[in-house]
């Protein structure tokens, strides 16, 4: 095996491994430094020594015996410190380097993912504590993908695992009745994780480590875990859709291209064709919540030969379900241009008119950029030279101002062609 | 030791740059790619070396607000700047051996691609970050 090999099994084991050595042992903060002081073994010892037969169970077995260390340490520690609460060494129930077979791997897999993911941890604590317990990225690494500080990401991963210690969690499934409720949660995380891949500010996308691929990873293991459930297939769906087109999202001055203008050459095939076989067979399955509406809205987009060819009136039928399920402000700036694609701009801006009132987004850039949008669909040209100004006022990126002005300049310019 | 690379600009600088149709020199299509591969390769060096910590850049001067205090109370004034006024724009902290090494770092910006009247104004300053070294060894 090569070293980068043994990264990538590593990687791959490091949560089943913590998932394990919880298990047994409980104590999630220490048996996560347990966890890391055994994939550094392994990264020491495998190249020099050979691979071990069963690497799962020899992680398991070298953390585990890592943890015991640590756990008497800390006991000694605290009859120093003369403490009343020392640790309960608990024996394990079993040899904790048992194979204890595929089910059990996902099932501590996804324990430790319901278990980052909790509630009572903020969404920064749960996005930073996932990817690096689930994910097995260093806090080098998620400092800088989340550009932040290495010094922060530490403190922020701290404070998480004692406020799961503190909080009393078991490591376990979460009851039946919770059991929903906190799915979401774990879904909501990884979206965010994928999102951020995309939010990049002006000369640092290309240092960011690929978010956007690290929560696609743990989306296909988390649809390992629970390949029946409708939502989890349609996240995955929704994020290899949309990750499809990325290499055409973009110019090679950094200016973002629109949807209409991208080159279709570019979108990944492969990825486009694995979103759709998931979320078609997710679909009929049922309920139908917004991951997979908006995985199908992007299945929709990405079959489209042409921006031409786009079934708009299915793609506004897809967002007015969606809305009905998410009050969110930018879904109804969505609806309203999918409608206009399908029925035209006055359709749209009707739908625009009731969000003027909406705080939460009419003052927004994306707000009057796609009022602007409509308005010159509907002719309206000083209408949408004034809204295009009223969004590059507010709008605070360079690229995005840099679009803005190009609609500027381009109806500027018209609207002398016609003065002429 | 962690370094400050500092650069600035004036709102007439974000304009040109942004291609806002007021400003007389914008930047073309052109200027722009050969900026996004120059800091592109800048920043994967210093990735690659290890000597990055964080890099952000920071959006127009005229999305300022300043907080002051006037007898007493603190009071909030939007867009502080004149047009002209040249203010921060961005920062790289680096971690590196000395303080020759981060003015080595810097001085690669000078190389930087753009528009000649930017190039003839630009500049960088380098500060050594403020932390406190352990005063004795063990």
């Amino acid at each position: 095996m090569t070293a980068t090999e043994i990264e990538d099994l590593l990687r791959r084991l490091t949560p089943q491994v913590l998932g394990a050595v919880v298990r047994h042992y409980g104590n999630f903060d220490l048996a996560e430094d347990a966890t890391q002081e055994a994939l550094v073994d392994a990264l020491v010892q495998w190249p020099r020594d050979g691979m071990p037969d069963n690497p799962r169970g020899w992680l398991v077995a070298v953390a585990s015996r890592r943890l015991t260390d640590l756990l008497r340490s800390e006991q000694a520690r605290r009859r120093r410190e003369e403490t009343v609460a020392g640790w309960a060494l608990t024996e394990p129930a079993a040899s904790a380097a048992d194979d204890p077979g595929a089910a059990a791997e996902a099932d501590d897999t996804l324990v430790l993912l319901f278990m980052c993911c909790h509630p009572s941890l903020s969404a920064a604590s749960q996005i930073a504590l996932t990817l690096r317990a689930v994910g097995g990225l260093s806090t080098a690494e998620i400092a800088r993908a989340l550009l932040g500080s290495e010094h922060t990401v530490t403190r922020r991963i701290t404070r998480a695992k004692q406020s799961v210690r503190d909080s009393g969690v078991p490591f376990a499934l979460p009851a039946a009745n919770a059991l929903a409720a906190r799915l979401e949660s774990v879904l909501r995380v990884l979206y965010l994780i994928f999102n951020e891949g995309y939010a990049s500010t002006s000369g640092t996308s290309l240092v960011r480590v690929d978010l956007a691929e690290e929560a696609i990873r743990l989306a296909r293991i988390l649809r390992d875990a629970l390949p029946d459930d409708s939502e989890v297939s349609g996240l995955l769906a929704l994020m290899l859709l949309v990750h499809a087109r990325h290499r055409a999202r973009t110019a090679n001055d950094g200016s973002l291209i629109p949807m209409a203008d991208q080159d279709r050459n570019l979108w990944d095939r492969r990825l486009i064709d694995e979103g759709v076989t998931l979320i078609s067979a997710a679909l009929p399955r049922g309920p139908t919540g917004p991951y997979q509406l908006q995985a199908a809205i992007s299945a929709l987009h990405d079959e489209a030969e042409s921006a031409d060819a786009t079934d708009w009136r299915q793609i506004a039928a897809l967002y007015g379900v969606l809305r009905g399920l998410d009050d969110s402000p930018i879904v109804a700036l969505n609806h309203a241009v999918a409608v206009s694609m399908a029925a035209g701009p006055q359709a749209g801006l009707v739908l625009l008119k009731r969000l003027e009132a909406d705080s939460r987004v009419n003052a927004d850039r994306r707000f009057h950029a796609v009022r602007g949008h409509l308005l010159e669909m509907a002719g309206d040209r000083p209408a949408a030279l004034e809204a295009y100004r009223a969004a590059s006022q507010v709008a605070t990126n360079l690229q995005q101002q840099r679009y803005l002005s190009q609609q500027i300049a381009r109806l500027s310019s018209w609207g002398s062609e016609d003065t002429d | 030791m962690k370094y400050m690379i500092l650069t600035f600009g004036s709102q007439q600088h974000y304009q040109e740059l942004a291609g806002l149709p007021t400003s007389e020199q914008p930047w073309t299509h052109d200027d722009w790619a050969a900026l996004a591969d120059f800091m592109g390769k800048f920043n994967q060096e210093l990735l690659d070396s290890g000597e990055l910590v964080e890099t952000r850049g920071l959006s127009a001067p005229v999305h300022t607000r300043r907080v002051q205090l006037q007898q007493g109370a603190p009071v909030i004034t939007d867009g502080p700047y004149a047009e002209a006024e040249e203010v921060l724009a961005g920062y790289w902290v680096i971690e590196c051996e000395n303080f020759d090494r981060a003015t080595e770092i810097a001085s690669r910006l000078a190389s930087c691609p753009g528009p000649e009247h930017v190039r003839a104004r630009a500049y960088a300053d380098v500060r050594p970050i403020d932390e406190r070294q352990p005063d004795f060894e063990g």
